[in-house]
């Protein structure tokens, strides 16, 4: 059904794109291996825990990010998947933000207006 | 991808030679009656059986709901026992929820979204047999509770020692359509056998399993349907001229595929409270309940919208065809449909004002509540603007659409009202409350499925509903309905609880809720009428033309009943309501050069999904088993597992086959060429 | 859009498996999401840990073994860095060196379930049970559902795997069988980056945790 690019030109810049990926996914896996490498050496550092937290926190989305990107394609894919998957996480995060914080301002009302 | 076929183009598949699967199995594409329906991944006929059970089930749930309204008809009734009523209001409503509304929506996905797009089919044609047979076993799962019941009543079990030993015997859920912790879930520390110690019976792990595979064939109904409406759109049909109904079912996919894991894991995580003792819900050691409140409604408030869009959308084909007039702001409606969508996943709190959330979250989830109200009231301007000036026809299904528009707003109404906290406040469970979502799921849904039965009906079966009977059963309903829940609105007022089995004389409630009563009846019956006519319409109806409203969307350029390839060529489309434009001066839909002699690619039949889902029949029937302590049971639950498995595997392994079904040759009369159908 | 429509076998021009797929995981971030808050929201609500069968008050800090999970996170990351090239090779049509890859995703993926079954027993044995607390429950249904996650995608590599001897992946199809398997295995890895930090790391922060517990360890 699909129609295939036959010419030995198309497939030779399909190779080639092919190729450029594969030295983008070995640099990638290197940088995921250090930024682990990072994140295990920094939580026994004597930092302030907000620092660490929100440090912690960048690298964690750094890695998702680059996984999701580089590794499922998405930076080569169509745009709408990207929306997608986008959704999906953007609603997560925003519906279980709030419930964490509905569990964790007990106090909301005396905690802001004393 | 598709396979080519393996013999020559048919022109009915029990021509076909006898053809094996990739795994030795002689393919199921020949057969017919019984074996046809059972194996098909034809998306008509599952969604015409989406649409039987549906209304089975239906009838079921109407019949609890005549049962609880015979309870409360006179103070201090003794009709059922107070178990026995706490089992028929928690059936009521998962059945008309789950069994009821959900399905019969499914039936018009089914149905319609690939007629409506111009597709041959779904997307993945067995998985959408999975789903409607998940549905149906799920349904039979959660249904079985009653036989154990019956079971208890009538003494069957006395001599089983798993019976004597069982610390209670409610079979059927009695927790509400719900199932609020701690109720549902345990207290106190686990035993060695891993047992805390319930509030309930196993008719709570009946609802938690029975619930969970639902869930399972909503979720996989919906990716279907998102990829095929996405994905399988004729040449032409862009986003924008896709009709009312399919932007909707594509809304209420994405509801369905992001609100259903929340409920999923509340689920699993009960069941393993319930299972194998886990904390989550249990307030001896540290669970919060209040957790499972804020689970069940970050999916029971989309859900809310999951059951209404579907109705709207098929309001919104009705209205402009017994118009004739298109929508009015089509691009508003739709994206007021998007709007209430996102919007329904932040108003979850609102079902839980008196929790006690604190002033902040409670002023800002009555005000996302608040702004629900406007996409509505956007929604219901242009309805009115689509009558406005129109040349009415008062069918049966403009009669009902009107209806739902009416009652829809009433019950719109009731829910702004609760949507201001302090309101809300006096109004929580209480007969309000009812009244408020009746009108919104009986005055609006239901009377816009029924509205989308009669309309579609020709379609579906090439046969009309009987009018006279279809009027008056419009008429019972609708006055029946009124009746019964009208008077609720006081009742909750005047301060009737909810769920609560009798009441006392002498509050002023006897004379209303003996009205409301008799509506509820009035109701039954107008239902039952006007799904008896559509039974009898199905066989015996007088046969009709393909097109007997002169409607705008591409399903009724099909004779009626639609051939099982659907399209002879696939059509091409110049504009929005195609159709109509065909019809009268507008541009022509156009057509592929496919199909033909040559014939069209038709999907094997396949006995896998059915058999994946008999799966779940038996896991559904076997966790509540091992909860009641039956020997064995738990090797039954490892096995429908294992049932499951193999059928996902062997449907793996057998490969998609498929056959090419001949189809009538192009009609060489108004078929302009593609290029004219561009933009 | 509707330019492709006439051209492409799909109106979006992406293959239906592979939107499903991805439909599938935009939703499962739903279902992920909610198991991680519950978790969370026990875990700001209860910051002192457990308390084992002899009635000691327990640390998560005191519990966990970072250089374990690290290990394991070490290992599903380049479990994903495989299955990239695996996918790559499949493009490519190089069927050996796609059989070479897959096979070391399935290792890694079985590792990484060891090293949790090595956990689970560990954490049992130091008194940690999903009856005995809510950080029980939400820990081990949480690592435990991932867990499930990750031995589905290795039963269906493992499948993948024999059938590129049986030809079932021939072609374009086929590649995309691959292709759709290997996103779901970076959804299992891309939410372990997430359960590692919030779950693991951040039981580090400070000589008390992160949570604030306050007090000493033991």
């Amino acid at each position: 059904m699909s129609a295939h690019a036959a010419s030995p030109a198309a497939d030779r810049a399909l190779l080639a794109e092919e190729t450029r990926r594969y030295h983008h996914f070995i640099t990638l896996a290197l940088w995921l291996a250090v930024i682990t490498g990072v994140e295990i050496v920094a939580i026994f550092l004597p930092l302030a825990p907000w620092v660490l937290l929100l440090g912690l926190g960048v690298l964690s989305v750094v890695k998702f990010f680059a996984v999701v990107l580089w590794f499922m394609h998405l930076i080569y894919d169509a745009r709408l998947l990207l929306w997608l998957f986008v959704a999906g996480l953007a609603l997560a995060c925003a519906t279980f933000t709030a419930l964490v914080a509905l569990f964790s301002f007990d106090r909301v009302d005396t905690l802001w207006f004393g | 991808m598709a396979h080519a076929a393996h013999h020559a183009p048919v022109a009915d598949k029990t021509e076909l030679p006898p053809e094996r699967s990739d795994i030795g199995l002689l393919r199921p594409d020949r057969t017919t009656g019984l074996l046809d329906w059972l194996t098909t991944v034809d998306h008509k006929k599952i969604g015409i059986l989406y649409g039987a059970f549906a209304m089975l089930f239906f009838l079921l749930g109407g019949v609890e709901a005549l049962a609880i309204r015979t309870q409360l008809a006179a103070p201090e009734n003794a009709f059922i026992s107070a178990r026995t009523y706490n089992q028929m209001f928690t059936m009521h409503g998962t059945t008309m929820i789950f069994l009821g509304v959900m399905p019969l929506s499914a039936a018009f996905f089914n149905f319609l979204v690939p007629l409506q797009i111009g597709a041959r089919d779904v997307a993945f044609p067995r998985l959408n047999a999975f789903s409607l047979w998940t549905f149906v076993f799920g349904a039979l799962a959660l249904n079985a509770s009653w036989v154990f019941e019956v079971g208890h009543l009538a003494g069957w079990f006395r001599d089983f020692a798993w019976y004597q030993s069982l610390t209670y015997t409610d079979f059927a859920p009695a927790n509400g359509w719900f199932s609020y912790a701690p109720l549902s879930g345990t207290f106190g520390q686990a035993d060695a056998a891993l047992h805390a110690p319930r509030f309930t019976g196993v008719g709570t792990d009946f609802w938690i399993i029975g619930i969970q595979i639902l869930g399972v064939a909503s979720l996989a109904a919906s990716f279907n349907f998102i990829v095929t409406i996405l994905n399988m759109r004729a040449p032409g049909m862009t986003m924008m001229r896709l009709p009312v109904f399919t932007w909707m079912t594509l809304v209420t996919a994405f509801l369905i595929i992001f609100a259903f894991p929340a409920i999923t894991v509340a689920l699993i995580q009960l069941m393993f409270d319930r299972t194998f003792g886990a904390n989550f819900f249990n307030p001896t050691n540290g669970g919060q309940p209040i957790l499972w409140q804020h689970l069940f409604w970050i999916f029971g408030h989309p859900e809310v919208y999951i059951l209404v869009l579907p109705a709207m959308g098929i309001v919104s084909e009705i209205l402009p065809t017994f118009s004739k007039k298109p929508l009015f702001g089509y691009p508003i409606i739709v994206f007021s449909g998007a709007v209430i969508g996102f919007l329904g996943f932040a108003v979850w709190s609102h079902h839980m004002f008196t929790t006690g959330l604190g002033p902040i979250p409670t002023a800002a989830f009555s005000l996302l509540t608040m702004a629900i109200a406007v996409p509505t009231g956007v929604k219901i301007f242009n309805w009115i603007g689509t009558i406005w000036g129109g040349r009415v026809r008062f069918t049966p299904p403009m009669v009902l659409s009107l209806g739902f528009i009416w009652m829809f707003m009433l019950g719109g109404f009731s829910g702004i009202m609760h949507s201001a906290a302090p309101a809300d406040a006096q109004q929580q469970d209480t007969y309000f409350v009812v009244a408020h979502f009746h009108y919104v799921l009986v005055g609006g849904v239901l009377l816009g499925l029924m509205a989308g039965l009669y309309f579609w009906f020709p379609k579906i079966f090439g046969r009309m509903p009987n009018a006279t009977v279809a009027y008056v059963a419009s008429g019972l309903v609708i006055f029946g309905f009124n009746m019964a829940f009208g008077p609720m609105h006081y009742l909750g007022l005047a301060g009737q609880p909810r769920r609560t089995h009798t009441y006392q004389a002498g509050y002023g409630w006897e004379d209303w809720n003996l009205v409301a009563t008799i509506g509820a009846f009035v109701l039954g019956i107008g239902v039952f009428l006007a799904f008896a006519n559509l039974a009898w319409t199905a066989f015996r109806g007088r046969r009709c033309e393909s097109d007997p409203w002169d409607a705008r969307t591409l399903e009724w350029s099909l004779p009626s009943p639609v051939p099982a390839y659907n399209f002879a060529q696939t059509p091409v489309v110049a504009t929005r309501d195609a159709w109509f434009a065909h019809k009268h001066g507008g541009p022509k839909v156009g057509a592929l050069d496919d199909g033909g002699p040559a014939g069209v690619h038709m999907p094997s039949q396949s006995w896998m999904p059915l058999l994946a889902s008999a799966g779940f029949l038996i896991v559904g029937l076997a966790v509540p088993m091992m909860a009641m302590g039956i020997p064995h049971a738990g090797w039954a639950v490892v096995s429908g597992l294992g049932v499951l498995f193999l059928g996902i595997w062997l449907w793996a392994l057998e490969g998609p086959g498929g056959y090419q079904l001949v189809t009538p040759a192009a009609t060489p009369s108004p078929a302009p060429a593609p290029a004219e159908a561009a933009r | 859009m509707s330019d492709h429509a006439a051209a492409a076998p799909t109106s979006t021009g992406i293959d239906h498996k592979k939107l499903i797929m991805w439909l599938f995981l935009a939703s499962d971030c739903m279902f992920f999401g909610t198991l991680i808050s519950t978790h969370l929201l026990y875990r700001k609500l209860y910051p002192t840990g457990f308390t084992d069968a002899e009635g000691h008050e327990r640390f998560i800090q005191n519990l966990f073994d970072i250089e374990l999970t690290s290990f394991s996170t070490f290992i599903l990351l380049m479990s994903s860095f495989l299955m990239a090239l695996a996918v790559s090779a499949m493009h490519k049509g190089q069927v050996a060196s796609f059989r070479r890859n897959v096979l070391g995703v399935i290792a890694f993926g079985l590792v990484f379930l060891g090293c949790q079954v090595y956990e689970f027993t560990h954490f049992w044995q130091k008194g940690l049970t999903i009856q005995n607390s809510v950080f029980g429950s939400t820990f081990y249904v949480l690592t435990g559902t991932h867990g499930t996650h990750v031995a589905i995608g290795v039963l269906w590599l493992i499948l993948l795997y024999f059938y590129s001897f049986t030809g079932r992946l021939r072609g374009h199809g086929g590649a995309l069988d691959v292709e759709v398997a290997g996103l779901y295995w970076h959804f299992v890895d891309i939410v372990w980056i997430i359960i590692f930090t919030v779950v693991y790391l951040v039981e580090y922060l400070g000589p008390n945790g992160i949570w604030g517990a306050g007090l000493p360890l033991s």
